[in-house]
């Protein structure tokens, strides 16, 4: 009997052990945390006393909580950052803007941001910019401001940073099947070849170089504008993927991928972490990410170099137009619906301003929405180089691809029909062509349901 | 008959039934009635952000939704699905709960081994379980020195999808199977030991049988929670996943509609199509249960 007793009490403390482990496991995973932040958040937010912000970016939490806590300490009102991942923060920030509770202060993003602006979901930020004699609108990057502008003139989120692309290698790959490593001079087409010799050296142990149809700003999209076509045209009305300059640069790109790490393997495990693993040579990375790479077990190896160019000339030099960066700006926008709008305000205001935007950058958060502001980010990583993120402002930038709804075609893109069946069988041209043609319909269809 | 009229004392217990009963019925109508209208009425509209600005378009979202290849691609995933938890589901469960109800030393330790994938976070298992899977480090291509994309093949990774449904549901299957053993009478093994009837015997001739009730809950209940699957495809396929269109369950596609493209009433319309569809089956069950089940 007592031999049943503490069998059923050993029983009971695994039971709660293993609930305790895949309570921690949940966490973790996408969904469940992503649910914790929106219900602590809905319930603090509503105090006054204290304000929730929500990011999808958890390499950029420490930094941006150091920064917050100035302001409280300013301020005296607390401040608390939240972490939701990409996926799950929409869906989150949806329910939320449709059941009215949502995070104080938060991101905006290019994809959304005209569908929140259009249906008052933001705090209108103009009353509170008019009264803040800090605040100069002028000294940020352009192209965000804008795009945080609705059709009327009024402002509702303020540019928080602004990110540019460079291409990352593994110098101990290149070392070791004696291919020399990337300069600025390169092309697409001397990344291919050096790709496609690191791919065969190895037997395919190591890939060359991976690629990820869900990557497009750090990826695929910039091919496209290199060689000359516009995924979404400059009034966000159209598109020329579907030209023979859009059919080149996805040309290019399939090239790529015929050296590169086949789409079902990046499926499964993700280009950054193949990368860190040793087991591709080359990637293509936004500034943003530089934290988790610099952070990563072998990043003594990891160097950037400048973006690949596309000699659409054929002149041997890289000319206007022919090296191109998506560029992306994030904004800080508050809940129109806030209890306490005057600190929500205070708060982006604070966020900001010029010596959070330095710090931002000092600290290797990201680089600055202000111009001229992102010099300290290039020695943020002591032991890394990053200056190619900083060099590639000399070149053109470009602003992310967006309509009034995005992620419709954006998604539509990734699925059969359009680019997958392509990079899934990149050794036939045809059906690269052919998706290129799909693609052109798709985004047509897609903003025509706008 | 002419409407009768309540004594007091009657009409007293019918309010004190109504108060016992509130809490229920407002949750109920509240969470699930008033959903359920209003996905109706949204499958007939072109919805707006947010919820607001609500076009009335008749039946275009309908034929939009039934001409679309990826609907019946998607239903026929689930289909799929559902004809691998079910069956193996209910019959490994089945097995086990038989050994597990004997008295053998330990039976208590492995009905709990059993039922952990059930108090598990399927939000955890479904991770757990992608990185078994992987192709590059995965613990199976590891263990069986083999090279297969277990979940981005289209040709098994639904069924690498359906063997996870399967460990995660056993455990429960069996604790329903066990209580339902545990209701036939010792007497009617005892008769047929001494008739001469070996194990495999009593197993097929009593225990399937007088389990049958049991059984036909477990098939009824398990039939609808597969056929509303959704966390194990959106846990463990990546969006880019070539074999995504064909694994993603009708509740997957009905997930990208309505909440990653901001369409809820496309989305409305595809979960029409599944209430139908699990309407039909119902229906055919409850059919099937006149003259499969055997009732004392």
């Amino acid at each position: 009997m007592k031999m049943k007793k503490a069998a059923a009490l050993l029983l009971s403390a695994v039971m709660t052990l293993s609930l305790a482990a895949c309570g921690g496991g949940s966490s973790s995973a996408s969904t469940s945390s992503g649910s914790e932040g929106s219900g602590s958040g809905s319930g603090s937010g509503s105090s006054g006393g204290s304000l929730t912000i929500n990011i999808w970016d958890s390499n950029q939490q420490a930094g941006l909580q150091q920064i917050v806590d100035e302001w409280s300490a300013e301020s005296g009102i607390s401040a608390k950052i939240e972490v939701v991942d990409w996926d799950n923060y929409w869906t989150l920030l949806e329910a939320g803007a449709s059941g009215g509770q949502m995070p104080d202060v938060f991101w905006m993003h290019s994809n959304t941001a005209q569908m929140y602006m259009e249906n008052d979901i933001l705090l209108d930020l103009d009353p509170y910019i008019e009264k803040d004699e800090t605040m100069d609108l002028s000294k940020y990057y352009q192209g965000i401001v804008d795009l945080y502008t609705r059709s009327d003139g009024k402002h509702f989120a303020i540019p928080k940073d602004h990110d540019t692309i460079a291409l990352l290698y593994n110098k101990a790959i290149f070392d070791q099947y004696g291919v020399e490593t990337p300069t600025d001079e390169w092309t697409w087409e001397d990344m291919y070849e050096a790709a496609k010799k690191i791919t065969e050296a190895s037997n395919g142990d190591v890939y060359g170089l991976a690629m990820n149809t869900s990557n497009n700003q750090d990826g695929w999209y910039n091919l496209v504008y290199d060689y000359g076509a516009e995924l979404i045209t400059e009034d966000h009305k159209g598109t020329t993927i579907g030209s023979d300059a859009g059919k080149a640069g996805m040309e290019m790109v399939r090239k790529l991928l015929t050296v590169g790490a086949p789409q079902s393997v990046v499926a499964e495990t993700g280009t950054d972490s193949l990368f860190q693993s040793g087991k591709c040579a080359m990637i293509t990375q936004g500034s943003w990410m530089i934290n988790s790479f610099y952070k990563a077990e072998n990043h003594a190896d990891y160097y950037w170099a400048l973006l690949p160019y596309a000699d659409v000339n054929g002149n041997g030099t890289c000319d206007e137009g022919e090296r191109q960066s998506c560029y992306n700006g994030l904004g800080w926008a508050a809940s129109a619906n806030t209890a306490n709008p005057d600190a929500c305000y205070s708060l982006i205001s604070y966020l900001c301003s010029d010596a959070a935007q330095t710090k931002q950058a000092e600290l290797g958060v990201t680089m600055a929405g202000i111009e001229g502001l992102s010099e300290p980010f290039a020695n943020a990583f002591e032991g890394m180089d990053v200056s190619p993120f900083i060099e590639m402002e000399n070149f053109k930038l470009y602003f992310r691809p967006y309509t009034r709804n995005t992620t419709v075609w954006e998604d539509a893109l990734q699925q059969q029909g359009a680019f997958l069946d392509a990079w899934q069988n990149p050794n036939d041209p045809e059906i690269m062509s052919k998706a290129c043609d799909n693609a052109q319909k798709i985004i047509e269809d897609a903003i025509a349901a706008e | 008959m002419g409407k009768q009229k309540m004594t007091p004392r009657a009409r007293e217990e019918a309010r004190w039934g109504w108060l016992f009963i509130a809490p229920t019925m407002i949750g109920l109508i509240i969470l699930n009635f008033y959903p359920v209208f209003n996905t109706i009425y949204q499958s007939f509209c072109k919805t707006g952000d947010f919820g607001k600005g609500n076009i009335f378009v008749g039946l275009a979202n309908y034929q939009a939704v039934l001409t679309a290849g990826e609907t019946w691609q998607s239903l026929w995933n689930t289909i799929k699905y559902a004809l691998i938890e079910v069956p193996f589901g209910v019959v490994i469960a089945l097995v086990l709960a038989v050994f597990l109800n004997q008295k053998l030393k330990g039976t208590s330790l492995f009905r709990t081994i059993f039922f952990l994938p059930m108090v598990c976070a399927p939000a955890a298992v479904a991770m757990v379980w992608k990185w078994l899977y992987n192709q590059q480090f995965g613990l199976f291509n590891n263990i069986f020195h083999t090279n297969i994309a277990w979940i981005s093949d289209p040709k098994i990774a639904w069924i690498s999808v359906g063997i996870i449904g399967v460990w995660s549901v056993i455990g429960y299957n069996m604790v329903l199977f066990i209580s339902g053993l545990q209701e036939i009478p010792g007497d009617y093994y005892e008769a047929a030991s001494i008739d001469g009837a070996t194990g495999i015997n009593q197993f097929f001739n009593i225990t399937v049988p007088l389990l049958s009730p049991t059984t036909f809950f477990i098939v009824q209940t398990r039939l609808i929670g597969a056929l509303t699957v959704f966390d194990l495809m959106f846990m463990v396929m990546d969006k880019t996943n070539v074999a995504l269109s064909k694994v993603q369950s009708i509740v997957y596609l009905f997930y990208t509609y309505a909440f990653t493209n901001g369409n809820k009433g496309y989305g409305a319309t595809i979960v029409m199509v599944l209430v139908v569809f699990i309407m039909i089956v119902t229906f055919i069950m409850q059919r099937a249960e006149k003259t499969m089940v055997y009732h004392n």
